[in-house]
């Protein structure tokens, strides 16, 4: 019988994008239960299923999915359903009380904790911000062979779709699907290269890259922060929101753990410490939080537009122009998968 | 002490039928084998019988299927990956050889014993450390702000996009099979006879014309194993063509990756991979066929 | 061509070549002092933040650990394995020989991302997944041709007669193994130690597959060098390369001796 596997030693274990283990997050947690947080990090939603189905029961206590893929992750039977009075959403704004794809059948599986919007990110000093109003900038002559991508099918291929006019941009029928791909497969000689995460971060800095579609504030908030002239924005045709969640694996062994870490990271300290990860920054949803971030860190919640003076996410959520980013509605995620293979392979 | 009883007559090659003997012998025999054949032959086998199992729900499921290979082989993707994947090795192959030969001549024939331990202790260590990092630092190197560009910059010539190029993804591979080969290269020239070389001298031979007729058909087994390996490696490299290639277009191990990535497709993984390996024995066949079939054939 | 002219000419090449091949190490290096968090020219300052960084990362320090103790049981386990398989090689002829050194030195024609996957597949159906016994199964396939051409290499020094006038001189098999062979073996065996950990230390391919949540070091380097941009990594990767550079070095300082007699009857 094989022992659930787990880094030695008394751990949380966290399965979760790059950089969330990050003693700048997660040390006063670490120090109040005398634990280390261990994390096996992925790229893409369909890498951590792909990690989570491949490992032993009991590997992972809590894991950082995106909103499409906990229904997925239900199904799978790898999470447990939560009590909502166990968490903070009060301190939340109304808008992510109870948010769409964390509920399902009207129960809790899964506590928002970041989010961010997507659409182009681009260098300052190769485009004005009237090139980037809309996303045929992408063809333009002056980003010819600069057009980078995130080497992930989804959020590339939604900001496509919404190009294309589709709104919602993931459920499309199987003919405006053969036009988002022929769409796709125009811009194969605009390319520069399909990278993962830290080459979206250095192409863009060594000037490899003129422009990513796809991406957002993730991106280009931590670039700017350190000197690079990089800005993002979200188009005419609209951009995309993501939303990044904590979990209770069912397998876990350490579930009181688990919990208490989930609470940690929905509250004003963790939220304001999760918002600046080093990894890539984030807006968080937790008005409580954007009230601690402004008084302990206000230059950082004004590049955030996390203030409560200025226009800020929330009102650009208003505004209606952001979708969220779901999987494929009407075609399988192997069929969006594949058309990306080819595009790479053209 | 042993007694007499124990002193049995054996010839050289230990063919004795003792029991002892035969325990003695098989305990060498037996923990390579048992060890390679289920850690290395048994695993591989396993991939092939993977290629027909299929994925339900991102779990691995036994089955029977032809649809992996059906569909990879079909697949416009894979065709292009494969031949972008051989040719780049090929073309790997070739340049390494080319370029490590002078080298290795040096090395072997120009230099005194003592620089050449040196030289070749001097090769052997980046052999072994951090080939990530390594390509990553020529990121670095060749990016538009990088050493590369800056240097053309005062040479007043245009930045030059480098990066994401198949040209520096053979940089890449060089970086990779240059040390092996250039120390494959350096022993087999070594091992030929000097009097071969020094007879064509003798008899009239530019040195350039010695090298040509003389020396390297004689070192010809060495210089096409080192070919081989330069050509293995690149074949399936995944760090180079990733990092710096940017995936454009990708090779068969991204492909590969990919599939295991996204979806956890170890079917389709395993289908890339059972081709990869059929077409590298293949080569490596051919090639070690040609170096010594010809050799046979002079001697006779 | 003056034959001067042709020396000077196969010497600068020769040095080009070797420039080529050390200058990432340089680079990595130089860049490791470099205050930019984003390393692009124009240099932005010494510092040593990045290696401090390193040291206070919780994450290298496990990797590091993790590597540590793969490479250890890889060595031990790979050399005794190539050991026997290099005396298999030298001492006995049988039917089907030429296979079994076949499936002994087939290992390094494999491409390792291949290696890798089959190890997953396989190791998760029995359960080594994740583990990093899983891992040092995988680097002992991967470095025992290694130990056994070291081995081999060495036992080609040694007289066969030599063996058998031990047996008939009333020697058992296994003293004449244990005071002949082995202390003959004995730099080899030494240097196969150090080639193999220094092998197993830096290998990331068939670790990044199977290694799960016991990360090693240069799985954290492929996952930092594809998830985040950080220095750390060049901070990492020279001292990865100072700790393999030392393994083999001590490598070669053993089999040095050897190296010495045989390169100077090349040479003459």
């Amino acid at each position: 019988m094989p022992a659930p596997s787990r880094a030695e030693g008394e751990t949380l274990n966290l399965l979760s994008w790059p950089g969330h283990g990050d003693a700048a997050v997660v040390k006063p947690f670490e120090d109040k239960y005398h634990v280390k947080v261990v994390a096996k990090e992925y790229v893409g939603g369909e890498a951590m299923l792909a990690l989570i189905n491949q490992s032993p029961p009991g590997s992972y206590d809590v894991v950082l999915a995106d909103a499409e893929y906990v229904g997925m992750l239900r199904d799978g039977g790898f999470i447990e359903q939560l009590n909502p009075a166990d968490y903070p959403f009060g301190d939340f704004w109304p808008e992510f009380q109870k948010f769409e794809g964390h509920w399902l059948d009207g129960k809790l599986y899964s506590v928002i904790t970041r989010f961010g919007y997507l659409g182009l990110a681009y260098r300052t000093d190769m485009l004005s911000d009237d090139d980037v109003k809309s996303y045929k900038i992408l063809w333009d002559p002056k980003v010819k062979g600069k057009v980078g991508f995130f080497d992930w099918y989804l959020p590339s291929m939604g900001c496509l779709s919404l190009y294309s006019g589709n709104k919602p941009p993931f459920d499309i029928t199987d003919a405006a699907f053969a036009k988002l791909k022929q769409t796709l497969f125009l811009l194969k000689p605009e390319s520069a290269g399909f990278y993962p995460m830290a080459a979206v971060f250095s192409s863009l800095t060594n000037g490899t890259t003129a422009v990513i579609p796809g991406v957002g504030d993730w991106v280009a908030l931590l670039l700017a922060k350190n000197g690079v002239p990089v800005s993002a924005t979200v188009p005419a045709e609209g951009g995309l929101q993501w939303t990044e969640s904590l979990s209770i694996c069912s397998s876990s062994l350490k579930k009181d753990l688990a919990k208490a870490f989930i609470q940690y990271m929905a509250s004003p300290e963790g939220q304001v410490r999760t918002g600046r990860l080093p990894a890539y920054w984030a807006s968080i949803p937790s008005k409580a939080g954007w009230q601690k971030m402004n008084a302990e860190f206000p230059a950082d919640a004004k590049t955030l537009r996390h203030t409560f003076s200025e226009r800020n996410v929330m009102d650009e959520y208003k505004e209606g122009k952001i979708f969220i980013r779901k999987t494929p509605v009407k075609q399988s995620i192997e069929t969006w998968n594949e058309a990306w293979t080819e595009f790479k392979s053209l | 002490m042993a007694t007499p009883a124990r002193c049995l007559s054996m010839t050289a090659s230990g063919r004795s039928k003792s029991a002892a003997s035969l325990a003695f012998n098989l305990s060498w025999v037996t923990p390579p084998l048992l060890w390679q054949l289920l850690f290395f032959l048994v695993p591989l086998g396993f991939l092939v019988a993977v290629t027909f199992w299929s994925v339900r729900s991102f779990r691995l499921t036994p089955d029977f299927v032809l649809a992996n290979w059906s569909h990879i082989l079909t697949a416009g993707f894979f065709r292009s990956a494969y031949v972008y994947t051989f040719a780049l090795a090929a073309l790997t192959a070739v340049l390494a050889s080319v370029v490590a030969f002078p080298a290795a001549y040096t090395m072997a024939f120009k230099v005194g014993p003592g620089s050449r331990r040196f030289l070749i202790f001097l090769l052997v260590v980046p052999f072994f450390t951090s080939y990530p990092v390594r390509i990553y630092s020529w990121q670095v190197v060749f990016s538009p702000f990088g050493i590369v560009n800056k240097l053309l910059g005062l040479m007043s010539l245009g930045p030059l996009n480098l990066l994401n190029t198949p040209w520096v993804t053979i940089v890449g591979y060089l970086t990779l099979a240059l040390p092996l080969v250039i120390l494959l290269q350096t022993f087999a020239l070594a091992n030929v006879d000097r009097t071969l070389v020094e007879a064509a001298k003798n008899l009239g031979c530019s040195p350039l014309r010695a090298v040509i007729t003389v020396l390297i058909p004689a070192a010809r087994v060495g210089l096409i194993v080192a070919a081989a390996f330069a050509f293995v490696l690149a074949f399936g490299d995944y760090i180079s063509p990733l990092l710096l290639g940017g995936s454009k277009p990708p090779t068969l191990s991204v492909l590969l990756a990919d599939q295991v990535k996204s979806g956890n497709h170890w079917p389709r993984a395993a289908v890339i991979a059972v081709v990869m390996v059929l077409t590298l024995m293949t080569i490596l066949l051919i090639m070690l066929g040609v170096a010594y079939g010809q050799g046979r054939r002079r001697t006779s | 061509m003056t034959p001067a002219a042709r020396k000077w000419l196969l010497r600068a090449h020769t040095a080009a070549l070797f420039a080529f091949v050390f200058a990432p190490l340089v680079t990595i290096a130089v860049f490791s002092f470099n205050s930019d968090r984003f390393p692009s020219l124009p240099w932005g300052g010494f510092s040593l933040d990045w290696y401090r960084a390193v040291f206070a990362d919780a994450t290298i320090a496990r990797g590091l650990a993790n590597s540590i103790c793969v490479a250890a049981a890889t060595a031990i386990i790979s050399t005794f394995l190539g050991f026997c398989a290099a005396y298999v090689d030298y001492r006995f002829r049988f039917t089907g020989k030429t296979a079994f050194m076949a499936l002994m030195t087939l290992p390094p024609t494999i491409p390792v991302v291949i290696l890798g996957l089959a190890m997953l597949t396989f190791e998760g159906r029995i359960g080594l997944t994740g583990t990093l016994s899983g891992v040092t199964a995988g680097h002992v396939v991967l470095s025992s041709p290694f130990a056994l051409a070291l081995v081999r290499l060495r036992l080609a020094d040694l007289d066969p007669n030599l063996e058998a006038a031990s047996w008939n001189l009333g020697a058992g098999r296994w003293s004449t193994m244990r005071d002949v062979i082995v202390p003959f073996c004995f730099p080899a065996i030494v240097a196969a130690l150090f080639l193999t950990a220094a092998i197993s230390f830096d290998e990331f391919m068939i670790a990044w597959f199977v290694s799960g949540l016991n990360e090693t070091l240069p799985v954290r380097l492929l996952a930092m060098l594809q998830g985040q941009v950080s220095p750390r990594i060049n901070a990492v990767g020279t001292m990865v390369f100072a700790v393999s550079i030392a393994l083999v070095v001590l490598a070669q300082l053993v089999i040095g001796r050897r190296l010495r007699v045989r390169t100077a009857k090349i040479g003459r």
